[in-house]
């Protein structure tokens, strides 16, 4: 009990700070009445609980909430209420109608208001009433969900006041189904609880599942059932719900796995470059979003929301110049030689990783997420993080706008044309060193701004590329090098593949499952899923 | 027979060897038998570290083979070398037996934390030295040969093997990260007691376990250089340049990628168990892919293909390493990603043509040999 | 069509990459003993068709037969060469970090396993046959040098000496006298037509002077299947050769 009560003063807080709205009559007017409870006998009391009642003023809940579990007194002095806790000798005081600290008190200057079961009946229905009738449908809302929670029998009667008189379909479906609780916990006739019943199997979520499973057995016949049907109805409907939420969670995975692997789609699966680096641009990456962070909270505290799309040119720019310097102080002396080059871009990604350990140190940094980017919704019976949604959206923008410039623009001409004969675009007049360090920027440049998106959800400190390099290459190599729509869907599926062994496997063995799939997919397939054919292979 | 052994001694070999067997036997002497006043002393510590060198250099030998030889560029020879490692280690765990923090005869302390009952079925026979070397080197060449057997016959080459070898190694690491594998999780094994009944700790141990490390390196030194003068080393260079006209030829080349791969695992096997005694530890950390890349660069900066420089390259290394990171620690991948970096960013020869890689020869390139 | 009697014998091989049809129902028959020249412009299907023939390509559909009996289209490469199918290919691919020495010593018939390899100790009768096939490809001089120092003509014979010292049944040559001199085209020519003497041999060529000089039945594939089949004479009279070369 001792741990409820702060629980429910909580509950009742909420109840009162969420919605300034429920105080559109003044809580003040409420005073007169809350200090009379002081007075009187009990028939007295439960007069005047209902009179409070009866002004349909939400801000008299906390102290009702109170008064039912005995936390209400009344100073010896003046006659005053108060919600008081005891701590130790004294009291701590709190004013039942603003909430506010009101000091504290003596053991002898305060006496409990004294209430007995009777009256504890008449302070739920009360309250329910109370908070069933606010104005605010948000403390409608609330009153039911408690109330389905509590399936208390006596808030039967005020949910079917208060049904009478809802206009929001989203509280009166919910106050049904309080009521449909209510119902199932209640003396009433097997015809009722059966209507009950169909309205928490149209529920269909866990909690309609657990309040099925725990009644059911106390129920008739009859009514048993038509539970036993709606828990099976139910529990494929959660089935489907988790798969969705499962799927979700892959595709959620999958874009993060995209993101990481795009740039390398372009430095390896178009180019032919073993970059291990790779990872390491991503880092850079959420370390410029650290970095444009910092400044903002330093100068310009406004701008904090919209730090992310500054960040985003600038990662790319950092990171794509980066690339452009690797490129053309490393890589070009090594093409065709993909051994060294992996030898030398690993060794480059030491360097990186240690450079940014002398400037930023190695630990953790902290990047924020703006206000747009936390959160949550429920879709169905599925929570969805703004950040992660958000993810899934940008993975798939990149793509897109990646595929665009490789498509449709003379760059992208250029690219494909010199990666598919050198020999051939040079004697076309195109410059194809630039054109190899440009598309070697562009890679890159697109690792940095993954490494913005993934500052949202994972740590920023100079290991965060390492993460990640083993990963790009199993989503490159399993879509099919040279092939970006492989990378999509190799990043998806290995994703959803992902998630759907954890609930059985458990994170890491999981994933080592996925890592075992790929070495034999590749087995299967050694040029992934979409492999390019014919005599071209073998250029 | 005898014509396959003696075409590993010419002119060459038989230095290395001879300087080994100098190694061998006056950095032992020089521990246990001179005094600690003289000058030629060579502390314990030494003896460890260089020993630890001599394991890294066997490792770096049987990159060596597979890469140089054969042209399978393996980023997962920690793996092998881990494993190896891991079976020795069970060998010390299970010689601890009471002395454990708690005492148990049987359990290794870990599984007692763990609150294990009973000893699982893969630590069974970890208790005698012969099974577990048997799966020094079982261990290791049953997973090479396995993950070989499928990699070699489906063709998979080049850049997509080495990815592959890294994804293997990385998926070991984070098996034995789990508790439940019955590894030791996190920390590993280690708290050894003794080897054979010797004190770990005692000089002569860690004296003989260099020696051993020593003999270790030139047997195998001798099998790799035997192998690689015989016609099957010329079939070996064959594939590595040309595979599918050695196809053509009508060699099985998945069958000799698969020998060579198998038995150079089963020599990172060896090192990895010379090494677990010598350091006194052995945990996944070992499976790290770095590790494995490192081995790599060892070999490139001494020249691959060459046997002997893969040992040089170790040696030298991660002399400089230990060097290094006493000295200069936050340095010290600077430095070990410079030179590689360098190395490397000699001009090609240019874009086209077909790709040939040759022995990078440092024998040849500072003088030893002639051109 | 005697496909009992036929040292090679295609029949309706097809093979397609996405779509693209590089043989087309293509049937074919080589004799024992036979000498025989393919032409056909670029994208004829010559080199898709000896991939067929050594088994680096599976046929969609249709039936290769060597020696009347065996099927070669189950057979890996290593299987079909050790048959007794030779190979040589369109650029010369010879193992250019071994001498020619060892290029000849890797290709000599031999047991093929790695163990047998491991323990081998090269015989007196190898090392003549060794010697023999140096002459035979005029490099003797060069036994010690490595393959990769060799000019492109002698890396062409060198390749040669190769399928000759797996003394297969059948050879396949591919472009013999591509970027050679005149006179190294000559030799080739009359290298070939005596190793044509006791081998089965295929060759395809562009050089229409090479394929004279060589003096045998010619087939013209086109389009993945064969256009006309006969002399060297008879082939170029024929409208449709003209057409496919000279263009429509």
């Amino acid at each position: 009990m001792s741990l409820l009560k702060p629980l429910l003063i909580l509950f009742s807080l909420l109840l009162v700070g969420v919605l300034p709205a429920a105080a559109q009559s003044d809580p003040e007017a409420l005073r007169p009445l809350i200090n009379n409870l002081a007075d009187g006998n009990y028939d007295e009391t439960q007069r005047q609980i209902e009179e409070i009642a009866a002004t349909g003023n939400a801000a008299a809940a906390p102290a009702l909430e109170a008064l039912g579990e005995g936390d209400l007194y009344f100073r010896k002095s003046d006659g005053m209420v108060f919600i008081a806790v005891r701590e130790g000798k004294i009291y701590q005081l709190t004013d039942p109608l603003t909430l506010e600290a009101a000091g504290e008190a003596g053991r002898r200057d305060v006496k409990k208001i004294r209430v007995n079961n009777r009256l504890r009946r008449v302070i739920r229905s009360a309250l329910g009433s109370l908070t069933l009738m606010a104005p605010d449908p948000g403390v409608r809302m609330a009153a039911a969900e408690a109330i389905f929670t509590a399936r208390d029998p006596d808030g039967i009667e005020a949910l079917d006041i208060a049904l009478d008189a809802e206009t929001d379909d989203n509280v009166r479906r919910v106050m049904q189904q309080a009521r449909a609780a209510a119902v199932l916990n209640s003396d009433l006739g097997p015809e009722e609880k059966i209507t009950a019943v169909g309205t928490l199997s149209d529920m269909g979520n866990r909690q309609a599942l657990s309040l099925l499973l725990s009644v059911q057995s106390t129920l008739d016949p009859d009514v048993q059932a038509a539970a036993a049907d709606a828990i099976s109805k139910i529990e494929q409907s959660i089935a489907a719900w988790d798969a969705a939420q499962n799927i979700w969670f892959g595709i959620s995975l999958g874009s993060v796995l995209l993101l990481a692997a795009i740039g390398l789609a372009i430095t390896f699966g178009v180019m032919g470059v073993i970059n291990m680096a790779h990872g390491e641009m991503v880092m850079i990456g959420a370390y410029v979003t650290f970095v444009v962070q910092e400044i903002i909270r330093t100068s310009a505290p406004g701008l904090f929301e919209v730090s992310l799309f500054i960040a985003l040119p600038l990662a790319f720019l950092t990171s794509g110049l980066i690339g452009v310097a690797i490129e053309r102080g490393v890589i070009r002396w090594l093409y065709g030689r993909p051994l060294e080059t992996l030898l030398a871009t690993w060794g480059i990604s030491l360097i990186l990783q240690q450079a940014v350990r002398t400037i930023f140190g190695p630990t953790n940094q902290e990047v924020g997420n703006p206000d747009w980017m936390s959160g949550a919704f429920e879709l169905g019976q599925m929570t969805i993080t703004y950040n992660r949604m958000w993810i899934v959206v940008f993975a798939l923008l990149v793509f897109a706008g990646l595929m665009l410039v490789l498509k449709k623009t003379p760059f992208g001409l250029y690219t494909r044309a010199v990666t598919q004969n050198r020999r051939m675009a040079a004697s076309m007049g195109i410059r194809t060193p630039w054109i190899d360090a440009l598309t070697f920027g562009l890679g890159s440049g697109i690792a940095g701004i993954a490494g913005v998106a993934l500052s949202q959800i994972d740590n920023v400190s100079p290991n965060l590329g390492q993460s990640y390099i083993i990963d790009s290459f199993m989503v490159v190599v399993f879509g099919g090098v040279g092939n970006l729509w492989g990378t999509l869907v190799g990043a998806m599926t290995l994703g959803v593949v992902n998630k759907f062994l954890e609930p059985y496997a458990g994170a890491v063995l999981g994933k080592i499952f996925v890592l075992v799939f790929i070495i034999l997919f590749i087995q299967k397939r050694p040029r992934g899923l979409f492999a390019l054919k014919g005599r071209a292979v073998e250029a | 027979m005898s014509s396959f052994l003696f075409r590993a001694l010419d002119a060459r070999a038989g230095i290395f060897v001879a300087l080994m067997a100098l190694v061998i036997v006056l950095v032992p002497a020089g521990n246990l038998l001179v005094p600690e006043s003289s000058p030629f002393h060579v502390p314990t510590y030494a003896v460890t570290l260089m020993g630890k060198y001599l394991t890294y250099a066997l490792l770096a030998l049987a990159v060596d083979l597979v890469w140089g030889y054969c042209g399978i560029l393996s980023l997962g020879h920690a793996a092998f070398f881990a494993l190896g490692g891991y079976a020795m280690g069970m060998y010390l765990m299970r010689q601890i037996g009471t002395r454990g923090v708690y005492g148990d005869p049987i359990l290794p302390d870990f599984m007692v934390f763990l609150n294990w009952q009973e000893l699982p079925w893969y630590w069974y026979g970890f208790d005698m030295f012969w099974f577990a070397a048997l799966m020094v080197l079982l261990v290791p060449g049953l997973l090479a040969f396995i993950f070989g057997w499928f990699a070699f016959r489906s063709r998979v080459t080049g850049v997509y093997l080495s990815i592959i070898t890294q994804a293997l190694t990385y998926a070991l690491l984070l098996a034995f990260f789990r508790n439940d594998m019955g590894f030791g999780g996190n920390n590993g094994l280690t708290d050894f007691k003794d080897i054979l009944g010797f004190d770990i700790q005692a000089d002569t141990t860690r004296a003989g376990l260099f020696a051993a490390s020593g003999l270790a390196l030139v047997l195998c030194f001798l099998i790799c250089r035997s192998i690689t003068r015989s016609k099957l080393g010329k079939v070996l260079v064959a594939v590595r340049d040309a595979e599918s006209r050695t196809r053509f030829l009508g060699y099985r080349v998945e069958h000799y990628k698969l020998f060579v791969w198998t038995l150079s695992a089963m020599m990172a096997g060896i090192a990895g168990a010379l090494y677990v005694p010598q350091v006194g530890i052995i945990n996944p950390g070992e499976f790290a892919p770095a590790n494995s890349i490192e081995v790599v660069i060892w070999v490139a900066v001494g020249g691959r293909g060459t046997l002997v420089g893969a040992v040089l390259g170790a040696v030298l290394v991660n002399f400089a390493k230990t060097w290094f990171t006493a000295a200069l620690p936050e340095f010290w991948l600077f430095a070990l990603g410079g030179p590689v970096r360098l190395r490397h960013t000699l001009p090609a020869q240019g874009h086209s043509g077909p790709y040939r890689e040759r022995p990078i020869d440092v024998w040849q390139q500072i003088g030893l040999r002639p051109g | 069509m005697a496909r009992a009697t036929s040292q090679l014998y295609l029949d309706g091989v097809s093979v397609s990459f996405d779509g693209f049809k590089a043989l087309n129902e293509l049937s074919l028959t080589i004799d024992p003993g036979e000498m025989r020249a393919i032409i056909g412009p670029n994208g004829a299907g010559k080199t898709t068709m000896m991939d067929v023939i050594t088994g680096k390509t599976r046929p969609d559909t249709g039936e290769v037969f060597f020696n009347g009996t065996i099927d070669l289209t189950g057979e890996d490469e290593a299987a079909i060469a050790e048959l007794g199918i030779g190979r040589k290919f369109q650029k010369p691919t010879v193992f250019e970090s071994h001498t020619v020495w060892d290029n000849l010593e890797l290709a000599l018939k031999a047991p093929r396993g790695p163990f047998a390899t491991l323990f081998h100790s090269i015989t007196d009768a190898e090392a003549a046959r060794i010697g023999a096939l140096l002459e035979t490809i005029r490099l003797s001089s060069k036994r010690d040098e490595l393959a990769a120092n060799l000019s492109h003509g002698q890396k062409q014979w060198l390749e040669i000496g190769m399928l000759l010292a797996q003394d297969p049944k059948l050879l396949l040559v591919d472009e013999p006298a591509a970027g050679m001199t005149d006179a190294e085209t000559a030799e080739t020519a009359e290298l070939l037509k005596e190793i044509a003497m006791d081998h089965c041999v295929v060759v395809v060529e562009h050089d229409m002077d090479f394929v004279r000089a060589l003096g045998v039945k010619v087939t013209v594939l086109h389009e993945g299947s064969v256009l006309a089949e006969g002399s060297l004479d008879h082939v170029s009279a024929d409208e449709r050769v003209v057409e496919v070369y000279l263009g429509r």
